[in-house]
């Protein structure tokens, strides 16, 4: 290969030949920074569009400011890049899981732009999946353009995803944990350490650009034995309304999927909504960083009862951002219910025993929100790391381990499939490393051919027959139409024994008269899983295989043991 | 020795297209550029060692041809040894005895030996076939002496009585010894398929000459070839 | 095996002439279509390497009601049995992947873009990145349907016009019709590109079954191509070049394919030929 092309496949090289760690390590740095700077890109934009607009939320007209933005954000995303709305998590998780995490070029920029239309007039959404997305698909690009295999594309995805919420939070665990425990679903040594790079990457890149600060202000916090036992009710309410607002979510999609409009109208309809709702409680608007720094800080003002209303409204505002076409994510509503929730619980228990010295109501809140992200996303650790290191304070620890816990537990009972991976699942297309499902969806038929059948003709005698049959090793035989060469049935050998020893009909009985018509039979593009299905339900050890109608060879399960094992084998060790 | 793609699937005893998969899925230590794959032979066993997979390299050369030999001939095993006429004795041992000593390329503590097994094969039931000829044999291949399968051919001086099926008395033994149980049971249906023909066991009563007696089996062996391929 | 074309149907006259030369190409080699009647305007399709959305433009969901009538009557009249392709498994729910492990595909020159644009010197984006990207080679049509009862291989020496001539081979020997080679020369004489055929082990081909070898080293290369007979399959191999060198230095195919109208095979960097 000429010198001047080989800086471009880089896996060729000697070095990396063997053994590819360094190699990744090194790509991970790029693929961190990268998409550390499209996060902050993000961020930096949604913060300035919001500012921007901020002297027009006094007029009586800014409730159309989300409309316009959500409007904006629809129809970018329809018609410029022409990609679904959604939030973009699930189609990284299912490429990873079915294409080596191959992600078009336009996907690392599509959701920044869209997302950043709606969150930053106010729509209530969150920036961390389109910023995951980015990420990835600024991994997947890098991966396509150094001509990695699926396996090194598929950690520079996780690279990415990691880069990018460790930048945006300014939380290197928590990306790694996000990444390894949300997206790629498998922890090994060879992901892992790339993963780890690439958050440090994304993370200092942050902190160069914009300072090393925690995200919200450090406060110390008294925690007590009581504090721990009320955490278990306070995850039964975060649990409670992880549920609600997954329903509310996925009932408005459906009832928005009802309405036929033109998808920025609908978007459009969504955020005046938004916009009305924000009006009357402006801590719904954006993706409301503020107002949970006021609720740590204790100096969330308000009483319970206007509280557990601004939990609802925020819920309502998120459901008809997104289930409404707008652009964005989960992520940081579930930290605004989730703290708004904390602090309903506090100011509950103060009401109820105003002797008690509950710790402070600002650790309530993050406790609420660890709840609410285990809750929603099913990902407790993700939920109790992210806490920690935006909070910058290790000693609430052990409540939030517990409320993770039990609200994760809580809710896998009502919804057991979690945010991201809910669209996935209802598909089937839900396949961790590792599993039955993704094994079985790697092989294909045309790997578990066997082409040892002898084919015979309907217009073939016994005795000819008898000629064919001391040659094969098999007991089936496919019948093949003399002229067209199309399939027309199997001969089983058990059916034609009681024949086979007499002479006096070798002559008689053509081949036509003993086949079996009705034969089950598969395509050579039907998916495995199915094929196996099909031998289950009718007891059958093989099935022939056909293509545009002809013969092409037998599955049986004899074959697909031996390579499943094999597939198993290779798959689960890296 | 230069291996390609094909030959390492071979090793693997994998279909060429799930190998490509993994190679595309970054499973196996192959690299692949355009049509080009790269690949280090050691790395490869390494690697299947590490998860159990088994891999034996193709065999080439003469080692390769072994595993699909041309089926023995009846006529080349007769061939190798040999028609003897005039044998003494009167009884199965004795007969049995003098057709141990014609079989060549034996020593004389193997001669005995196969006396024995022939013997103890005998009791069990008679190989008279009928029509006056046995086809007397081992139960199970020689433990030594025989690189390849042979048929004796003997005539003895008289009719003997062979305790066979049909009570006839035989007239011509086809001493059997075959390496394999599966070259013994193909040799055996051959033979089988001749003595059906009553031409031929006719013509085995002339006691021809040994090359008269190959030619005639050449040319049963030929037609009996041709039928199996119809 | 069976080999297969894909083919996405467009339910407009103009596609029509492009399905009919897709059945075409069929009938003459012995493969089988594959029919895709779109639902969405866009869908994915993963190579090994690559992912491309192809976005189609609005005339490939005209009236969808007949799509499959209209498409089944030109099959039943070319005598082929064909399976419609439903895809499987979505990206999104308005996203469908296409499988590639197909053996040729067809395109018209454009499929992103308005059919307006579609002329003689235009390739589409989409078009472009599917050749790229893709293990078959693809059949880009004239734009009405237009038989052909030759083969033309471009063969310009380098690797991929060593594949574009196995894939030349193949054809001519499926569809029993005549090849011929025509060769600019750019540098050394004509033994030089014979033998780097004949290195290829191929030089008992080139003698048994090519009809004629043009070579031209004279003349503006535009004028050359009036050579190649008007119906003649033309057969090429893409190389690819980054965006920048052709943008510089310009491309034999593209030159080709703004001054000839045939239906043109290329073969992609990734294609990879078995005689």
């Amino acid at each position: 290969m000429n010198l001047s092309k080989l800086w471009r496949y880089p896996s060729n090289w000697n070095i990396f030949r063997s053994d590819d760690r360094l190699l990744l390590i090194l790509i991970a740095v790029i693929v961190g920074t990268c998409s550390g700077l499209a996060a902050l890109a993000l961020n930096r934009s949604l913060i300035a569009l919001f500012e921007w607009l901020h002297h027009l939320r006094i007029y009586w007209w800014a409730f159309l400011l989300p409309a316009v933005g959500a409007a904006l954000s629809s129809l970018f995303l329809e018609k410029v890049v022409n990609e679904a709305a959604g939030h973009g998590v699930p189609e990284v998780i299912y490429s990873v899981s079915r294409y080596g995490g191959l992600l078009r070029l336009r996907s690392s920029f599509s959701r920044l732009i869209s997302s950043c239309l709606t969150i930053g007039t106010g729509g209530s959404a969150g920036p961390e999946a389109p910023v995951v997305m980015s990420g990835a698909a600024i991994g997947s690009n890098i991966a396509k353009f150094f001509a990695l295999n699926d396996r090194q594309r598929v950690t520079l995805v996780g690279c990415g995803a990691a880069g990018a919420i460790s930048s945006i939070f300014n939380a290197p665990i928590a990306g790694m944990v996000f990444t390894i425990e949300v997206i790629l679903g498998e922890w090994s040594a060879v992901n892992i350490i790339p993963i780890a790079i690439a958050s440090v990457a994304g993370t200092e890149i942050s902190r160069l650009l914009q300072g090393n600060q925690i995200v919200f202000e450090h406060v110390q916090f008294n925690i007590a034995f009581i504090d721990i036992m009320a955490c278990i009710g306070l995850a039964v309410l975060c649990a409670g309304a992880s549920v609600l607002l997954t329903r509310l979510l996925k009932g408005m999609g459906r009832t928005a999927g009802r309405v036929k409009a033109p998808l920025w109208l609908k978007a459009a309809g969504g955020g005046c909504v938004v916009g009305l709702i924000g009006m009357l409680m402006p801590v719904v608007l954006g993706e409301g960083y503020h107002s949970i720094q006021a609720m740590i800080g204790g100096t969330f003002s308000t009483g319970l009862a206007f509280v557990a209303i601004a939990v609802l409204a925020k819920m309502a505002a998120t459901a008809f951002t997104l289930g409404w076409g707008g652009s964005g994510g989960i992520f940081a509503p579930c930290l605004v219910i989730g703290s708004l929730t904390g602090l309903v619980y506090h100011r509950a228990l103060l009401t109820i025993w105003p002797q008690v010295p509950w710790a402070g109501e600002g650790c309530f809140a993050l406790l609420g929100m660890a709840g609410l992200v285990s809750g929603i996303l099913q990902a407790p650790l993700t939920a109790i790391f992210l806490v920690v290191e935006i909070s910058g304070g290790y000693e609430v620890i052990l409540p939030l381990i517990l409320v993770s816990a039990v609200s994760t537990t809580l809710c896998h009972y009502l919804e057991p499939a979690s945010f991201y991976f809910k669209e996935l699942v209802e598909r089937g297309h839900l396949l961790r490393p590792g599993t039955d499902a993704r094994v079985l969806t790697d092989l294909s038929v045309s790997e578990l051919l066997e082409t040892d059948c002898v084919c015979v003709r309907q217009d073939m005698v016994l005795r000819d027959f008898i000629q064919i049959l001391k040659r094969s090793h098999r007991n089936h035989f496919p019948v093949e139409d003399s002229q067209t060469g199309q399939f027309l049935g199997m001969i089983h050998l058990d059916d034609l024994r009681p024949y086979l020893f007499n002479p006096a009909i070798y002559d008689a009985v053509f081949l036509d008269q003993v086949m079996d018509r009705s034969v089950l039979t598969v395509n050579l593009d039907d998916d495995v899983s199915e094929i196996l299905r099909q031998m289950d339900v009718y007891n059958l050890f093989s099935m022939p295989v056909l293509s545009q109608g002809r013969y092409v060879g037998m599955v049986s399960k004899a074959a697909f043991l031996d390579k499943y094992r094999k597939e198993l084998m290779v798959q689960s060790t890296q | 020795m230069k291996l390609d793609i094909n030959d390492i699937a071979r090793s693997l005893d994998l279909p060429v297209n799930t190998l490509d998969r993994w190679v595309r899925q970054g499973r196996i230590p192959v690299q692949k550029s355009g049509a080009n794959w790269s690949f280090d032979v050691q790395v490869l066993k390494k690697w299947a060692a590490a998860r159990n997979l088994p891999f034996t390299l193709p065999k080439t050369g003469p080692a390769a041809a072994d595993e699909n030999p041309t089926p023995e001939t009846l006529l080349s095993a007769m061939r190798r040894g040999g028609a003897y006429t005039g044998l003494s004795g009167v009884t199965v041992e004795d007969i049995l005895a003098s057709a141990a000593e014609c079989v060549p390329g034996l020593a004389a503590p193997e001669k005995s030996e196969l006396h024995d097994t022939l013997i103890e094969r005998e009791r069990l039931t008679s190989t008279g076939m009928g029509k006056g000829v046995a086809i007397p044999h081992p139960r199970t291949p020689l433990r030594a002496g025989l690189a390849q399968p042979l048929i004796v051919t003997c005539f003895p001086q008289k009719p003997i009585d062979y305790n066979a099926i049909d009570a006839r008395p035989v007239f011509v033994l086809f001493l059997l010894l075959s390496t394999s149980v599966k070259i013994h049971l193909h040799l055996l249906s051959k033979l089988a398929f001749c003595i059906r023909d009553d031409e031929f066991v006719r013509f085995l009563q002339g006691m021809p000459a040994a090359e008269r007696l190959f030619s005639e089996i050449n040319e049963l062996e030929r037609k009996l070839d041709q039928s199996e391929l119809l | 095996m069976n080999k297969q074309l894909f083919h996405i149907f467009r339910n407009t006259p103009l596609g029509r002439e492009t399905f009919l030369q897709s059945l075409y190409f069929c009938s003459q080699t012995g493969v089988s279509p594959v029919v895709y009647i779109p639902e969405h305007t866009k869908f994915l399709m993963y190579f090994e390497n690559d992912v491309v959305q192809v976005d189609l433009d609005d005339s490939y969901l005209n009236s969808p009601e007949t799509a499959e009538s209209h498409a089944t009557e030109l099959l039943s009249a070319a005598g082929i049995t064909v399976r419609f392709l439903k895809p499987k498994h979505f990206t999104a729910s308005t996203l469908p992947d296409i499988k590639t492990d197909f053996d040729f595909m067809c395109c018209p020159r454009s499929i992103s873009d308005l059919s307006s644009k579609i002329g003689l010197g235009y390739i589409g984006p989409r078009v472009r990145r599917i050749v790229q990207s893709a293990r078959f080679p693809v059949l880009l049509t004239s734009p009405v349907y237009k038989p052909w009862n030759s083969i033309t291989v471009f063969f310009g020496g380098s690797q991929n016009a060593v594949n574009a001539f196995r894939l030349g081979l193949r054809i001519s020997r499926a569809s029993g019709r005549p090849i011929d080679i025509f060769t600019r020369i750019e540098s050394g004489t004509e033994a030089d590109y014979r033998k780097l055929l004949e290195a290829a082990g191929l030089g008992q081909e080139v003698a048994e079954t090519v009809r004629a070898w043009h070579f031209y080293d004279t003349g503006r290369f535009e004028d050359n191509l009036y050579e190649v007979p008007h119906d003649a399959l033309i057969v090429l191999g893409a190389y690819g070049h980054g965006l920048i060198r052709d943008f510089v230095f310009g491309n034999k195919m593209e030159r080709i394919q703004s001054t000839i109208s045939n239906n043109m095979l290329i073969a992609g960097p990734k294609y990879t030929a078995t005689l």
